[in-house]
């Protein structure tokens, strides 16, 4: 075993907290305290391990340093393919960087450290949750998920595919939660925490396996970390800190029943960490002796408060090494590299230490294929449950057909566009420059840049975009040319500070801002002299002052200035003497003698780290107008509330519905049909006109043409009907004026001033006796060889001329007319006899004759509609939406729910909710209307949902329903067929559905089995 | 985490007489579309002793900030004379330049700056009234001095991370008649711009 400290892996001397090798094995990250914000620095894995690499000077060793968290990092992990790295930290973030593909050196503005970043990696997803600091992060195998633990006793699991998405939030400890581990299998998650608790979640249901208590009763005081780990066969946890017989152990937790038999005994203070070996090693053959069957085994190190190092083999009693006095504090995180043979372990007291073991050591590593193998035999052929997608490649196929699907699947999504997921979703940078060089965009800039005044004539700059980024993949093209380099001065000597500072390894170990500290190579370009660092270490001031010696005690009031937060922004005090009109301020604002500013109210925040005295006293003067307005925001929090909460989406929501009401006017949509203008409880009458025509059906063309009053023979008015269907005509006379006229393929009806309905075939063939209405016909429809009248006094009838019945009596609308205005701006009649009534408060409704009853299928004021997103769900290949009454009755409101939807934020699990009830009220009321094809439309559409979201229960039920009684007896009451479409054909269609998730390839198999055996009857 | 990085800032003219304007080029990265304006600030430090000698030399509206990575050039007149006082004229001082999200100061940069006559003889015996024609301003900008702040960029209540450490004034827009947006301020005018996050 070698062992190695590099010493040029520091934060500058504060503590680091986390250590995590790349999976590729080339960098590791360190995560810990930085200046005044938390770091993560991520360095070149070679120095550490090559001698001659760390002595070349021309290798970098520190590739980034990343200060966007705001306070200390806990934890950094890689994910498992290394394109991520994941840090949590005090601030409550998680954050996960992203390597930009930009190479080039730069630094972070402003920072002490002259160095500069090889690699840029930048930050792609913050994810706020927690509200607490962060203690460990986990990624789940596979990168399905993201773990996260906190303080506030919570574990967050992220969805990794989708970030920033939050799976679930696992409670249940009632201490902070110090660590986190997941099963190698994929199975379980395990947590450890102050509470003296390991608890075990399952990632099924994501509900708690286990919760072990007894190991850590005895456990007084804290850790800072409790990093458990579970080795790589997945057959045993260690916890950290853990207490057997008063002495600290490492608990080992075995996977069968979560038994708690053994320890790693012998460190003197607590364990804070645990790290098995990636790999399972054998025993190492030697040479010439005959094989030995030897079982395969782990390997696992430990550290503790102790400051020292255990490394056990699971196959051996006592440790493999114990190395003491590694460190002069606490051991804080250990990571080893994917090979097995080499492992960092960072400390409190801001070192790192690298371990080398050989082969010897160890024993022989096992390779994948037989890792694998062993974990078949643990745990059988189907191990993880997924629930993503993208997991496929990792499940076993259990069914022939299954994998038919899916193949076909496969080849249809490398024809489409590329499939979802992080990788695929990067953004490209769109660079506006077109052709110009950086410099000399920059020399132009001040003239360029377009500035306008706002109304109250404040300037207002547009800047100019140099890049369009997400993910900050610059084109080196655009940046090479004139690289963005630190520390802004003007730009010949940004070149040579660049270079100096690079050539030079700096000191670079000042731990403030004091501008001595930094080696200040280039010469301020006033001519004055320059001194080398050496010169300027101990008088911090001396080397920028100069010639201005007597000035060094300002200087100290001003370096306040740098850090205190400004007197007040315009904005605050605007706000604040806004509220002055409400309750009188004491500290009025103050004249800040700008030049254009406003009055400026000295409003200092607390937080500004190294506030001097002047400031407290200002702040006491503040501390009473800065009451008033915490005090005045509790009551003020309701109105805040509204602001965000769902109101203002049904601000959003109405002016969206509005329009798509008045866009579809029943007029327009079906002139023959609708005839219904405004009126208070009675429905409108059409007035009679002295002739009119219509088109009555396309195909076969029926034409039909009014002509009212024609003769009078013995006092009476006749009128003439005419009808010319495919260029034949007939023509009949009327008793009475005609009024209204509707037909269809099939029949045509009239009705009369007297109230007279008269209903002829196509060929004019008179088929009922005329039929007295109760009140005069405000409208008429035909569809097939239905005919449905709405009359004046509001009463609907639908008759079935073929059979001579009637579907629907007289029923009345007044049940739906509910309010005065609401009247009927719509009404058609399905091709199945289904009458439908549009209203025009947005509501429609379908009168069901088999439940005698009216029906709400669409509301336009439904928010519902508004929220529903099943854009996932929609069909690819199907281009016309769907077409049927629901259609043309909801109209494109539906397109407008989706909009909203995109605007508006929703949270996830609502959104889900009512996108179920918004899709499950669609197929009912396809059902209700007998649209069969909207059924089937929306019936997939529901199925795919279901799959996406993973509801079996539902989804079991559905295909239950559509397959029906396997075995026929004479008790079920089970149709075939519904709609006329056959159900067990609707479930052949919702199969391929199911395929999609993995997760329900049993309940797959399950039906397709069934309908073969009952096709094969 | 900041959702605005301040990525660089490079001082124009520089050196230059005192009476030239102050030019600051300055580089930031928006990690996604702000709905509203940046305001910058140039605030010149008159005198270390006393805040009262600060000026706002010029203040500028950003806009609009779509995600990615943008530059541009404020530019804000030289100090009023008359208000800094005479024995602070020459020496060291500081210049600061702030950036505001919805009223909430989240990165000062400051830089030192030294006033000193470029005649030596001047610089021998300085006259007691000072002579700024003959100043020349030299701004140390290598060395930018950059304090973060914190702040809640979401501008609204239960959306904040940290209460005790955030600015208050966010909030103090929940007491603005309703019909304003929040965190904009009336004085400061309606941004039609920014009305689109109502559609």
């Amino acid at each position: 075993m070698k062992l190695l400290k590099p010493s040029w892996v520091s934060h500058n001397g504060k503590p680091i907290f986390s250590v995590d090798i790349h999976p590729d094995g080339t960098k590791f990250a360190t995560g810990g305290q930085g200046e005044d914000s938390g770091k993560v620095m991520i360095w070149n894995m070679a120095p550490v391990l090559r001698d001659e690499d760390e002595k070349n000077e021309n290798i970098p060793k520190m590739l980034c340093q990343m200060d966007n968290h705001l306070a200390c990092v806990n934890c950094v992990r890689w994910s498992n393919n290394g394109l991520y790295l994941a840090s949590g930290g005090d601030d409550k973030l998680v954050m996960v960087w992203k390597r930009a593909a930009f190479i080039g050196p730069s630094t972070v503005f402003g920072s002490s450290s002259k160095l500069a970043n090889v690699e840029q990696w930048r930050c792609v997803t913050i994810l706020r949750n927690h509200t607490g600091d962060v203690m460990d992060v986990a990624w789940s195998p596979h990168d399905v998920w993201l773990a996260s633990c906190s303080v506030d006793n919570t574990i967050v699991i992220w969805n990794a595919r989708k970030f920033p998405e939050m799976v679930t939030c696992l409670r249940g400890h009632t201490g902070l939660v110090k660590g986190l581990t997941w099963d190698p299998v994929g199975k379980y998650v395990a947590s450890q925490a102050d509470d003296h608790s390991l608890r075990v979640w399952r990632t099924m249901d994501w509900q708690m396996e286990a919760n072990i208590t007894k190991p850590f009763s005895e456990c007084g005081g804290t850790t800072h970390v409790l990093r458990l780990s579970w080795s790589p066969d997945g057959q045993y946890l260690v916890s950290a800190h853990a207490m057997n017989n008063s002495g600290p152990t490492a608990q080992i937790v075995e996977r069968g029943g979560w038994k708690t038999n053994m320890d790693f005994v012998g460190h003197r203070k607590a364990v804070t960490v645990v790290k098995f070996n990636p790999k399972i090693f054998k025993k190492k053959q030697k040479n010439g002796s005959a094989p030995k069957p030897g079982c395969p085994y782990c390997c696992c190190a430990v550290g503790s408060k102790d400051r020292s190092l255990s490394v056990w083999l699971t196959s051996l009693k006592r440790p493999l090494v114990v190395i003491h006095d590694l460190f002069d504090k606490s051991i804080m995180d250990i990571s080893w590299t994917l090979t097995g043979l080499g492992m960092l372990v960072c400390s409190m007291d801001g070192t790192v230490a690298y371990l080398d073991f050989s082969l010897d050591e160890l024993g022989d590593p096992l390779n994948e294929e037989e890792k694998n193998s062993i974990h078949q035999n643990i745990y059988g052929k189907s191990l993880a449950i997924t629930s993503t997608e993208a997991q496929l490649s990792t499940t076993i196929i259990e069914n022939p057909e299954m994998l038919k699907y899916q193949q076909e699947r496969q080849s249809s999504a490398q024809l489409g566009p590329s499939s979802a997921g992080p990788e695929a979703s990067a953004p490209k940078l769109n660079s506006v420059m077109n052709g110009e060089s950086l410099e000399d965009i920059r020399k132009n800039l001040l003239k360029k840049q377009v500035e306008t005044r706002t109304p109250d004539g404040r300037r207002r700059i547009t800047p100019l975009c140099i890049a369009q980024l997400d993910t900050g993949d610059f084109s080196p093209a655009l940046f090479n040319s004139a690289p963005i380099l630190p520390s802004g001065s003007s730009m010949s000597n940004q070149l040579t500070s660049q270079l100096s500072s690079d050539s030079s390894p700096g000191p670079a170990s000042s731990l403030g801002l004091r501008p001595g500290h930094d080696p200040m190579l280039t010469s301020p370009p006033a001519g004055a002299a320059t001194k080398g660092p050496e010169d300027n270490k101990d008088g911090a001031k001396s080397g920028l002052l100069l010639t201005s010696a007597s000035k060094i005690e300002p200087m100290k009031a001003l370096d306040s200035r740098f850090t205190e937060r400004s007197k007040a922004t315009p904005g605050v005090t605007a706000t604040i003497s806004s509220i002055a009109g409400l309750v009188p301020l004491d500290s009025r604002p103050k004249d800040g003698g700008g030049v254009s500013a406003p009055k400026d109210v000295k409003a200092k925040d607390d937080t500004s780290s190294d506030s001097e005295d002047k400031m407290a006293s200002i702040n006491k003067n503040l501390s009473f107008s800065k009451r008033k307005p915490e005090l005045l925001m509790d009551g003020d929090g309701v109105v805040e509330k509204r602001k965000k909460g769902r109101p203002r989406k049904d601000k959003m929501a109405a002016p969206m519905a509005q329009p798509f009401m008045q866009m579809t006017p029943p007029a327009e949509r079906e002139p023959s049909r609708v005839a219904a203008p405004p009126a208070a409880l009675k429905l409108p009458t059409p007035s009679i006109k002295k002739a009119f025509s219509l088109q009555v059906s396309m195909e076969p063309s029926v034409f039909l043409e009014v002509e009212n009053e024609v003769s009078l023979i013995a006092g009476s008015k006749l009128s003439q009907l005419r009808c010319s269907r495919d260029g034949r005509d007939w023509n009949t006379l009327l008793p009475s004026s005609v009024v209204t006229a509707a037909g269809s393929s099939d029949v045509l009806a009239v009705a009369c001033q007297d109230r007279m309905l008269s209903v002829f075939s196509s060929c004019g063939r008179r088929l009922l006796p005329a039929i007295q209405l109760a009140t005069p016909a405000s409208a008429l429809h035909c569809s097939a060889h239905f005919v449905m009248a709405l009359t004046a006094g509001a009463t609907l009838s639908v008759w079935d001329v073929h059979k001579q019945k009637a579907l629907v009596k007289n029923e009345s609308l007044l049940s739906i007319l509910s309010g005065a205005d609401t009247t009927v701006s719509q009404s058609l009649l399905t091709q199945q006899g289904v009458p439908v009534i549009g209203l025009s408060n947005g509501k429609c409704y379908c009168f069901s004759s088999s439940l005698e009853t009216w029906t709400l299928i669409a509301d336009k004021g439904d928010s519902m509609v508004q929220c529903a997103d099943f854009r996932s769900c929609l069909p690819t290949h199907d281009a016309p939406v769907s077409s049927g009454p629901l259609a043309v009755m909801q109209g494109r409101n539906l397109n407008a729910g989706r909009l909203a939807s995109r605007l508006s934020s929703t949270p996830h699990h609502l959104q889900q909710s009512m996108t179920l009830a918004f899709l499950e009220n669609q197929l009912a009321s396809a059902l209700t209307l007998q649209s069969a094809q909207e059924y089937r439309y929306w019936l997939l559409i529901y199925a795919r949902f279901l799959v996406n979201e993973g509801s079996e229960h539902r989804l079991r039920e559905l295909c239950q329903e559509l397959l029906g009684p396997v075995h026929k007896s004479a008790a079920t009451a089970w149709e075939p067929t519904t709609l006329g479409l056959r159900k067990r054909e609707l479930l052949r269609e919702v199969l391929p559905v199911i395929v999609e998730n993995l997760r329900f390839q049993r309940l797959f198999t399950e039906y397709q089995d069934q309908l073969e055996l009952l096709r094969n009857k | 985490m900041a959702k605005v990085q301040v990525l660089n800032v490079a001082v124009l003219d520089n050196p230059s007489p005192f009476g030239n304007p102050f030019q600051f080029e300055i580089t930031f990265e928006c990690m996604e579309d702000l709905p509203e304006d940046l305001e910058w600030k140039i605030i010149y430090v008159g005198s270390a002793e006393s805040e009262e000698y600060d000026q706002v030399l010029d203040s500028v509206l950003v806009g609009p900030v779509p995600a990615g990575r943008h530059m541009f050039v404020f530019q804000a007149d030289a100090p009023n004379t008359g208000l800094i006082p005479e024995s602070d004229a020459v020496g060291v001082t500081v210049v600061l330049i702030t950036c505001t999200y919805r009223g909430q100061e989240f990165i000062r940069i400051g830089y030192y700056v030294n006033n000193e006559y470029t005649d030596p003889e001047l610089r021998e015996n300085p006259p007691l009234k000072p002579d700024y024609t003959q100043l020349l301003r030299n701004i140390l900008a290598s060395n930018p001095r950059v304090t973060r702040f914190h702040i809640n960029w979401e501008g609204s209540a239960d959306k904040m991370e940290d209460c005790e450490n955030v600015d208050p004034s966010p909030n103090i827009s929940g007491m603005l008649p309703p019909s304003c947006i929040p965190g904009k301020m009336p004085p400061l005018g309606l941004m039609p711009d920014n009305s689109m996050d109502c559609m």
